[in-house]
C-alpha cells in the first residue's frame, strides 16, 4: 500500500515535468490599488496575469509594475477583498479599486497542508481572527476563543501557566489524550503555551472528519491550526501593544468564622459524641479569626508588552516580534512570566522559488504553587492564626491539616522552560498549476525545574509555629532538580496541483510526512541542601539519600497524505482525503492505519434558479463522512517490560531482583472515530446575516481503556490497557451572525452560537464499568463510566431530603438514622430490588460534568472612534461534584458558612440540609450541583485617537482601551468555579484542587508607527 | 526551465526518500528492559527469585502479603487488638473489628491481590528456573525457596478465604479467562498445594547456617509444614516436623523476650535474625527506601493528639483484654505492649512534670491527653533514636524486620502435638521452656494451657485469629469478648467483590456474605 502510494506520487510529479510556458511581446503596466471604501492604498495585493504564472504584488504605496501582453487580463486578489479582474487593453497606467468582501464565506481557511476558500469547503470548519485572540489578557490562545465557536467547549483556569482544556464536539476519548491536535504553522504539537497571542493571524478549527481526516491517526479530537503573522510588502510597520492589569479571585466561598465553626462542631458532638465541647470557649476567645482564603490569596499584577516590526520588498518580507507577559497569579508565591521572540521571513528567490523561515523562541519562568494549599485552606480551622510575626499558626494541632500559607511559603518550585519552534520551507512553483513544498519543522523544548523544600521544625527553638507540636514539619531540606529535553522534527513534502478547466476546478494534494520525537529526562533529589538559593544544585546536597533518575521516550511516524478538491461551476463540491499513518507506537501487526474521508457540498445560491432573488446570498448544503484516529497513549504499552531493581536484603546485603508484573496487550492499536456531518451555511441580505447549522454523529470504536483484570493473573496494578470501548457523540450546532452599519458613525455586529452534544457509552468490554474519582474517606469513587451513560458519570446515592422525626426513620431503609440526617433513596439490593438497606447497590447515575449545551454571544459596537466589544460564554446541563465540601477528612475540618447556617436543628427543621455532623457523609446528590453558568468573558471599551490628530506625531494609529476579563458569572453552583480542568475524562468535574477562576481588569494601548 | 525541472526531480526524490527506511518505525522502549532482553541474562532465573523475595515487602495500604494490612486483619479480628487510631480513621479496619466486614472491604482485596501477584512471580520464576542451566542442587535450592514462599502465601489465602483459585503455573494469555483459573479450588486442593510446596522446600533447602541469612531454610519449611499439619490436626506430622527443627540444633530461645523484636542485640542477645528466628522479612536501608514493609511499624506506632511528633498512625492497638491475659510477672506483657502512662506526677518543686511513657530507647511519649490511644504494639516499634533511620522524612518507610516464624512457636506446636498424642510430660517440658523464658513457672502440658500460652507468646504476630478458628472456639471466645461472631460465617472472610465481578461471577462467595 505504502509503496504503491509513494511510487504513484513520484510518477505523477515526473509526468508533470514535461510542460512548458510561452511568452510573447509585452508592455509595462504601472498602477495603484486602493480600497474603494476609503481610498486607502492597499499593500501587498497579489496581482496575477490571468492564465499565466506571472505575477507581482503592490508595494508600500499600493503601487505595482508589471510587464504583460497588451491584451492580458490582470487578476487582483487580497485577503478580505473581492477579487477584481482588469483587462489591460494596451493601457500602461491602471487605477484599481477593490471592495471589501461582503461575505465572510469568501474567507480563506487553513485546512491542513494548504488553504481553501471557505465557500469551497465541504467540512465543518471555523475561523477566529488573531485580533480577537490578542485582545484578551490570557496566556493560551484557546482561552480567548471561549464561546466563539459552536461545538467547541473550552474550560479555562485562573492558573497563569495553564493550558485550557479543549473539547471539540464532546469528549472524544476515555483514556487521556482528549485534547485536540494543535498545528502551529505546520508543526504538530500538544502544547501552545509558547505562542504569543499577538503573533497569531488566525486560528482555524477543524471539526468534522472531512476536514480533519488529513491528520489521520491523531485527529479524532479535532484540529486547531494556528497561523502566525508574516510581513507584507511595503514600508515597515511598527506596532506596540501593551496592557497592564490586576487579577483577583472571581468567586470565593464563604467559610465559617470561629464562632460558627465552634458552635457547629460542639452541636454536632452533642449528637454524635460525648457532648463535650470539641472546640472550647477559651480556644475561640483566645484564638484568631482567620479567613484562610484571605491568607493564601492575593491580588496579582499582570502585564503584557508586544512589539513587532514587519514589512518587506518584492524579494523579502519579514515579521519580527518580541513579547513579554508577566502574571503573578492570585495564590501567594505564584509568579509567572514569559518572554517570546518570533522571526517570520519569506524570501522570494526567483519567481518560482520561495524560501521561508518561521522561527519562534519562548522562555518561561514559573514559580508554581501546590494547589493542595487551596484545598487545605478550606479545611483549616478558623481560630488558628495564619501567620503572626513570622510564626505560623499550627493547624495540624487543630485538625490534622498543614498550615496552607506555610506549605506555600516553605517551598520554592521554579520551572524554567526554553522552547525553540521553527519551520523552514521551500516552495517551488515550476508552472502555474503546480506547487511543490518541502517543509522541515523542529520543536526543541528544554525544561528545568528546581523544587526546593525549606527545612522547618515544629518543636524546639527553631520551631516556626506559634504553638509547638503537630505533624507539619520538614526535618531536612530537600531539593529536586529536573532537566527535560524534548526534540521533535517533522518533515512534510507535498505537491499541489491546481487547475481550472472551464467550469471544473480541480485541486489535488499528495504528500509524504515523517515525524520523530525524542525525550530525555534527568531527575535528581538531594536532602540537606542549604537554604541559600545560590546553592540549589544537586552537588550541594548530602550524598545520603541522594537519588538520580534518567528516563527516555522515542517514537516516530511516517504518513502518506492525499486530498482531492473538485468543484463544478462553484456549485457542486467534492473533497476526498486519504491518509495512511504508520507509527512506532503500536506493534508491527497494527502499525499502519488508513483514514479516508469524503465531503460533498452544494452551493444552492449559485444555481440559476436562485439568481433572480436578493434575499439569499449564500446557501450551501454540506455532507461528509470520514474516519479519524487517536493514538495518544504512552509509547510502547504493548511491550512486556521487566520491573528491575526489586530489592531484597540477604544477610544485610541488597540484591536486585526482577519481575514481570505487567501484562501488556500485544495487539493494542489506535482508537477509530467514524463521523458523519450534515451542515448548512446560509447568508441573507448580501451576507449581512450569516451562519451555519450542523448535525454530527461520531462513533468511536476500539476506544482505549484500562480494564481491570483479575488479580490471579498477577498484574501488579491489575490494569490492562486495551481497545475495549465504544461510545458516541451526537450533536447539533447553530451559529448566527449579524453585521450592520447604521451610518458613518454607528456600526455594530452581533453573533451567537449554541451547540448541543450527547455523549453515550455504547459498548464496554464485558460491561465492566470504569470507576474513578476517589474522594477519599468513606465516599470512595464517585464516577463510573458504563453502558448507556455519558463518560465519567457521577454514580452516587440519591439524597431525597431530611428525616424530620422517628416515624419517618422507622419507615425508611436507614433505621439507625436520627432526625436531621439525610435520607437516601433505597434503589436496589443484591437481587436488584430495594432491600431496606442503603449500601453500594443504591448508587445511581445522576449525570456527568459534560455539558449538554454550550453557547456564546459576542458582539461589538463602534461609534465614531469608540469601540465596545463583549464576549460571553456559558454551558448548561453538566453537573459538578463539590469535592471540597464532600471530603471532610477530619471531624474538626472547617465548613462553609452556608452549611452551618442552613443546618437542620430541632427548632429550625430544614428539608434540604442535614444537621451538624462530625463525620464525612456518604457520596450523594447532596454534594452534586448543576454546573450551568453564563459569563461575561470579556468586555472591552476602546478609543482610537483619530488619524488627523496623530499624523504630526508620526503615529499611524493609537488606541487606548480598558477591558475586564471574566467580569461576571451567573451560576447556581456554590463552589469556587464551575470550570474544572481535568486531564482524565473519566473523573472530570470534581472540584478539589482547582486553581480558582480569576477576574482581571486591564488598561492597555495599541500603537502603530 | 531546466532549474525548475531539476527542482521537481529533487522534490520527487525527497518525497520518495522521506518514505523512509523500513526500520524507521521500529523503536524499542527507552530506558526500560523488555522481557525478551531480560531473559537473555544468564542470571535471569536467580533475579526472578530475588523478585519473589521482594514480595515479602508488599505492604502499606496497598497490595500486601505479610505486611501491615494482613497483620491488621489477623490481629484486629481477634481479641488481641482493636482497630485503634481516631474513631473515624481507617473505617475498613473497624469493619474487621466489629465483624461487619463486607466483600467490598479494601483490605481483603489488597490481601487477595498482593498474594496472587506474589504467587504469579513464583510461578514465573519456577517456569524460568526449570529451563535454566543451573547445577541441579542450586536449581533445587532456588526452586525450594520460591515454593516455600508460595506455600506460605497459599496458607495465608486458604486461612483467610478458604478455597481459592489454584495457580501453580503461568497461564497462557488465552487461558487467563478459563474456568480452571477463574473458579475456586477446594480448601483441600489448596492444602495439597501447600503441603507439596513446603515438603519440596523441606527436602531441598539447606539448614540454617548452610545458606545465606534471610533465605528460606529447611527449618523454616519444616516449621511451616508443622503449622499447616497442626491446622489439619495431623499431630504425628506436626511432631515429626517440629522434632526435626528442634533436633537440628540451629535454634534456641532468646532469654530476653523484649530483645527478640529489636534491630540490634541487647547484651549479645536477640536483634534481627536472632537464634530464635526461623523466618523473618529482611528489611534494609537503601536509597529507594523500597526494601521495607511499608507502614508495618509506622502504621502501628503511637499516635499523637497534638503537641508532639508522633510515632505513627496508632492502628492495631492491643485490647485491655490482651493486657489482662498475661499472668502476674509475665515479662512479655511489658515487652509486647506500650502502655501510655496517664499520670502527671508533681516535680520536687511542686509543679507537675509531664512524665508520660519512657520507651526502651529513651523516647518519651507524653501523657495520655496528648496521645490518641491507651496501648500500642511494642513488637512493631522501630526506634527513631537507636535503630536504623529511614533515608528520607518518610516515617512510613521504617526498616523493621517482621518476625514471621519463631522457635517459641515450634516449641508450642511440638507441645500441642504431644499433648494431643497423650504425652503430657513432653508437652509440659517444652511449654515450660517458653514459660520460663517469660519469667513464669512451669504449667501442666494441657491443650488449654498451650492455647493460652500461644496467645500471650505470639500476641500480635499474625496468629491469634486463625489460631482461634483452628481451635474451633473462635465463636465462643470472641462472643464472650462482645464480638458478634457468627458461627459458620466468620471463620472465613468474604471473597473480594471486585474479584468476583472480574471473574464474571464464577468466583463463589463464602457462606453468609
Amino acid at each position: 500500500m505504502r509503496k504503491l502510494f509513494t511510487s504513484l506520487a513520484a510518477c505523477v510529479l515526473i509526468i508533470l515535468l514535461f510542460t512548458g510556458e510561452a511568452f510573447s511581446q509585452n508592455i509595462v503596466v504601472k498602477g495603484r490599488v486602493t480600497d474603494v471604501a476609503n481610498g486607502e492604498t492597499l499593500i501587498g495585493v497579489s496581482i496575477k496575469v490571468k492564465g499565466a504564472a506571472q505575477g507581482t504584488s503592490t508595494d508600500a504605496n499600493g503601487a505595482f509594475t508589471i510587464t504583460v501582453a497588451p491584451n492580458a487580463t490582470l487578476v487582483f486578489t487580497y485577503i478580505g477583498f473581492e477579487p477584481a479582474e482588469v483587462p489591460v487593453n494596451n493601457q500602461t497606467t491602471l487605477t484599481v479599486t477593490m471592495k471589501t468582501s461582503a461575505s465572510a464565506l469568501e474567507e480563506v481557511v487553513v485546512v491542513g497542508y494548504g488553504t481553501q476558500r471557505k465557500s469551497d469547503v465541504t467540512g465543518s470548519v471555523a475561523k477566529i481572527k488573531g485580533a480577537d485572540i490578542a485582545s484578551q489578557p490570557v496566556l493560551a490562545a484557546t482561552q480567548a476563543i471561549q464561546g466563539r465557536v459552536a461545538g467547541v467547549q473550552i474550560i479555562s483556569s485562573g492558573d497563569p501557566n495553564a493550558l485550557p482544556t479543549v473539547r471539540i464536539r464532546g469528549t472524544g476519548t476515555m483514556k487521556g489524550g482528549a485534547n485536540p491536535l494543535y498545528v502551529v504553522d505546520g508543526i504538530i504539537t500538544e502544547d501552545i503555551r509558547n505562542i504569543n497571542n499577538a503573533d497569531i493571524v488566525s486560528m482555524d478549527i477543524l471539526k468534522d472528519a472531512s476536514a480533519t481526516a488529513i491528520y489521520g491517526m491523531r485527529a479524532a479530537n479535532g484540529v486547531l491550526l494556528i497561523t502566525t503573522k508574516k510581513g507584507k510588502q511595503g514600508k515597515m510597520v511598527i506596532s506596540y501593544d501593551a496592557h497592564t492589569g490586576v487579577k483577583e479571585a472571581a468567586n470565593l466561598v464563604d467559610m465559617a468564622g470561629p464562632a460558627q465553626y465552634a458552635g457547629y462542631l460542639n452541636e454536632a458532638n452533642v449528637y454524635y459524641g460525648s457532648g463535650d465541647e470539641l472546640i472550647t470557649t477559651d480556644q475561640i476567645a483566645n484564638g484568631a479569626n482567620t479567613d484562610w482564603y484571605d491568607a493564601i490569596l492575593k491580588k496579582g499584577f499582570q502585564q503584557n508588552h508586544n512589539l513587532s516590526l514587519s514589512g518587506g520588498t518584492e524579494d523579502l518580507t519579514y515579521f519580527f516580534s518580541a513579547g513579554y507577559l508577566s502574571d503573578a497569579g492570585i495564590i501567594e508565591t505564584n509568579n509567572f512570566n514569559r518572554f517570546t521572540l518570533r522571526s517570520n521571513n519569506e524570501y522570494n528567490a526567483t519567481k518560482w522559488l520561495k524560501l521561508s523561515s518561521l522561527i519562534s523562541f519562548s522562555r518561561l519562568n514559573n514559580r508554581g504553587v501546590d494547589l493542595g494549599a487551596f484545598n487545605v485552606a478550606y479545611r483549616a480551622a478558623p481560630y488558628i492564626a495564619s501567620k503572626v510575626n513570622d510564626l505560623y499558626g499550627n493547624t495540624s494541632l487543630s485538625n490534622n491539616v498543614g498550615n496552607p500559607l506555610l506549605s506555600l511559603e516553605k517551598v520554592d518550585n521554579r520551572t524554567l522552560g526554553n522552547r525553540l519552534q521553527g519551520s523552514f520551507a521551500l516552495d517551488v512553483k515550476p508552472v502555474s498549476w503546480l506547487s511543490l513544498r518541502s517543509s522541515f519543522g523542529v520543536d526543541l523544548d528544554f525544561l528545568r525545574s528546581t523544587n526546593y523544600g525549606y527545612q522547618f521544625a515544629n518543636v524546639g527553638a527553631n520551631s516556626v509555629f506559634l504553638t509547638e507540636g503537630g505533624n507539619q514539619l520538614r526535618d531536612k531540606s530537600d531539593l529536586t532538580v529536573i532537566s527535560n529535553n524534548a526534540t521533535k522534527w517533522v518533515w512534510d513534502n507535498t505537491a499541489t496541483f491546481n487547475k481550472i478547466f472551464d467550469k471544473h476546478s480541480v485541486n489535488v494534494l499528495v504528500g509524504v510526512t515523517s515525524e520523530y520525537y525524542r525525550f530525555n529526562g534527568l531527575e535528581g533529589k538531594r536532602v540537606n541542601v542549604p537554604a541559600d538559593r545560590d546553592q540549589w544544585y544537586l552537588g550541594a546536597g548530602s550524598t545520603t539519600g541522594a537519588t538520580n533518575n534518567n528516563t527516555g521516550d522515542k517514537w516516530a511516524r511516517n504518513s502518506y497524505i492525499s486530498r482531492l478538491n473538485y468543484a463544478y461551476d462553484n456549485r457542486y463540491l467534492l473533497t476526498a482525503t486519504f491518509r495512511a499513518d504508520g507509527t512506532s507506537r503500536f506493534p508491527s501487526s497494527n502499525r499502519w492505519g488508513y483514514f479516508p474521508s469524503v465531503g460533498l457540498g452544494w452551493n444552492i445560491a449559485e444555481e440559476d434558479f436562485m439568481k433572480g432573488q436578493k434575499t439569499l446570498t449564500t446557501f450551501k448544503i454540506r455532507g461528509s463522512w470520514g474516519k479519524v484516529g487517536n493514538d495518544q497513549i504512552n509509547t510502547n504499552v504493548y511491550f512486556p517490560i521487566a520491573a528491575i531493581n526489586l530489592p531484597y536484603f540477604y544477610d544485610g546485603v541488597e540484591y536486585s531482583g526482577i519481575a514481570f508484573d505487567q501484562l501488556p496487550d500485544r495487539n493494542v492499536k489506535w482508537e477509530t472515530t467514524e463521523e458523519y456531518d450534515l451542515g448548512l451555511d446560509y447568508g441573507f441580505i448580501n451576507n449581512r446575516l450569516t451562519g451555519e447549522i450542523d448535525y454530527y454523529h461520531k462513533k468511536t470504536t476500539d476506544a482505549l481503556i484500562d480494564i481491570r483484570i483479575p488479580a490471579i493473573l498477577g498484574d501488579a496494578d491489575a490494569l490492562y490497557t486495551t481497545n475495549a470501548a465504544t461510545f458516541t457523540n451526537r450533536g447539533l450546532e447553530f451559529g448566527i451572525h449579524w453585521t450592520d452599519k447604521i451610518n458613518d458613525n454607528w456600526s455594530y455586529n452581533i453573533g451567537g452560537n449554541v451547540s448541543y452534544n450527547k455523549n453515550e457509552i455504547t459498548g464496554l468490554n464485558g460491561g465492566q464499568a470504569l470507576v474513578e474519582g476517589n474522594i477519599g474517606g468513606n465516599q470512595g469513587n464517585v464516577t463510573r463510566s458504563d453502558n448507556g451513560q455519558p463518560i465519567g458519570s457521577f454514580y452516587i446515592y440519591e439524597a431525597t431530603g431530611i428525616f424530620q422525626d422517628a416515624e419517618e426513620i422507622a419507615a425508611s431503609a436507614q433505621k439507625d438514622a436520627r432526625p436531621g440526617d439525610l435520607r437516601y433513596r433505597d434503589l436496589g439490593g443484591p437481587d436488584g430490588t430495594p432491600d431496606g438497606v442503603i449500601n453500594e447497590f443504591d448508587r445511581t447515575y445522576v449525570g456527568s460534568y459534560q455539558p449538554k449545551y454550550t453557547f456564546g454571544i459576542n458582539g461589538s459596537l463602534t461609534y465614531k472612534s469608540f469601540d465596545l466589544s463583549i464576549n460571553t460564554y456559558g454551558t448548561a446541563g453538566g453537573k459538578i461534584y463539590n469535592g471540597k465540601k464532600a471530603s471532610r477528612l477530619d471531624q474538626r475540618d472547617n465548613l462553609e458558612a452556608a452549611v452551618v447556617k442552613n443546618r437542620w436543628t430541632p427548632d429550625r427543621p430544614s428539608g434540604t440540609d442535614p444537621r451538624a455532623n462530625l463525620a464525612q457523609l456518604p457520596a450523594s446528590t447532596y454534594f452534586l450541583e448543576k454546573g450551568d453558568f453564563f459569563r461575561i468573558n470579556n468586555l472591552t471599551l476602546g478609543y482610537a485617537v483619530p488619524k488627523e490628530k496623530l499624523s504630526r506625531f508620526f503615529i499611524d494609529r493609537l488606541r487606548v482601551f480598558v477591558a475586564a476579563q471574566n467580569l461576571a458569572t451567573i451560576t447556581g453552583y456554590s463552589g469556587f468555579t464551575p470550570e474544572i480542568i481535568s486531564g482524565n475524562p473519566l473523573n472530570a468535574g470534581i472540584e478539589s484542587n482547582i486553581y480558582p477562576t480569576t477576574r482581571t481588569f486591564t488598561f492597555g494601548v495599541n500603537i502603530g508607527l | 526551465m531546466r532549474m525548475q525541472r531539476y527542482s521537481i526531480l529533487i522534490t520527487a526524490a525527497l518525497i520518495t526518500l522521506s518514505g523512509c527506511s523500513k526500520d524507521f518505525l521500529d523503536i524499542n522502549p527507552q530506558g526500560q528492559l523488555v522481557e525478551e532482553q531480560a531473559l537473555i541474562d544468564p542470571n535471569a532465573a536467580e533475579q526472578l527469585v530475588g523478585g519473589v523475595y521482594n514480595t515479602l515487602y508488599f505492604g502499606g495500604f496497598g497490595n500486601t502479603t505479610v505486611g501491615f494490612l494482613f497483620q491488621c486483619l489477623n490481629d484486629i479480628a481477634s481479641d488481641d487488638t482493636e482497630k485503634g487510631s481516631s474513631p473515624s480513621d481507617f473505617a475498613a479496619g473497624g469493619e474487621i473489628d466489629n465483624f461487619t466486614v463486607t466483600p467490598n472491604n479494601f483490605i481483603l482485596n489488597n490481601i487477595w491481590a498482593g498474594h496472587y501477584t506474589a504467587i504469579a512471580r513464583v510461578n514465573r520464576a519456577i517456569d524460568i528456573l526449570s529451563q535454566s542451566t543451573f547445577e541441579q542442587s542450586v536449581k533445587n535450592r532456588l526452586l525450594g525457596e520460591v515454593r516455600f514462599l508460595r506455600g506460605l502465601y497459599y496458607f495465608n489465602l486458604v486461612r483467610t478465604f478458604g478455597g481459592v483459585p489454584k495457580l501453580i503455573r503461568v497461564p497462557d494469555p488465552s487461558e487467563g479467562n478459563s474456568d480452571e483459573f477463574q473458579t475456586r479450588a477446594t480448601q483441600e486442593e489448596i492444602y495439597q498445594v501447600i503441603l507439596e510446596d513446603l515438603q519440596f522446600a523441606a527436602d531441598n533447602l539447606p539448614l540454617k547456617g548452610a545458606t545465606v541469612v534471610g533465605r528460606a531454610t529447611k527449618g523454616a519449611a519444616q516449621s511451616y509444614l508443622a503449622k499447616v499439619y497442626m491446622y489439619r490436626k495431623d499431630w504425628p506430622k506436626v511432631l515429626e516436623n517440629t522434632t526435626a527443627v528442634i533436633n537440628s540444633g540451629s535454634y534456641d530461645l532468646v532469654q530476653d523476650y523484649a530483645a527478640i523484636f529489636r534491630e540490634n542485640p541487647v547484651n549479645n542477645e536477640g536483634g534481627n535474625n536472632n537464634i530464635e528466628s526461623i523466618f523473618e522479612v529482611q528489611t534494609g536501608v537503601n536509597l529507594g527506601e523500597n526494601a521495607v514493609s511499608e507502614l508495618y511499624s509506622n502504621g502501628q506506632g503511637p499516635r499523637s493528639r497534638g503537641g508532639w511528633n508522633d510515632l505513627g498512625f496508632g492502628i492495631n492497638t492491643p485490647t485491655a483484654d490482651l493486657a489482662n491475659a498475661y499472668e502476674p510477672n509475665d515479662e512479655r506483657r511489658a515487652a509486647s505492649i506500650i502502655f501510655i502512662n496517664p499520670t502527671v506526677v508533681p516535680r520536687a518543686g511542686g509543679d507537675p512534670a509531664n512524665v508520660g511513657t519512657l520507651l526502651w530507647d529513651g523516647f518519651r511519649i507524653p501523657t495520655q491527653d496528648s496521645v490518641e490511644n491507651e496501648r500500642y504494639n511494642y513488637k512493631a516499634y522501630h526506634s527513631p533514636l537507636r535503630e536504623s533511620p529511614q533515608v528520607s522524612n518518610n516515617k512510613d518507610k521504617k526498616p523493621k524486620n517482621i518476625r514471621l516464624m519463631r522457635y517459641a512457636d515450634v516449641l508450642l506446636m511440638y507441645a500441642e502435638a504431644q499433648a494431643n498424642l497423650g504425652n503430657g510430660g513432653e508437652a509440659q517440658a517444652k511449654l515450660t521452656m517458653v514459660r520460663n523464658r517469660a519469667g513464669l513457672d512451669a504449667a501442666a502440658g494441657t491443650v488449654d494451657n498451650i492455647w493460652r500460652e500461644r496467645r500471650v507468646e505470639l500476641a500480635m504476630e499474625q496468629d491469634r485469629f486463625f489460631d482461634l478458628v483452628r481451635q474451633g472456639r473462635a465463636g465462643t471466645v470472641l462472643r464472650s469478648k462482645g464480638k458478634p461472631f457468627v458461627d459458620g460465617k466468620h471463620e472465613l472472610f468474604p471473597v473480594p467483590q471486585a474479584q468476583r465481578d472480574l471473574s464474571g461471577g464464577r468466583l463463589t462467595q463464602n457462606p453468609g456474605y
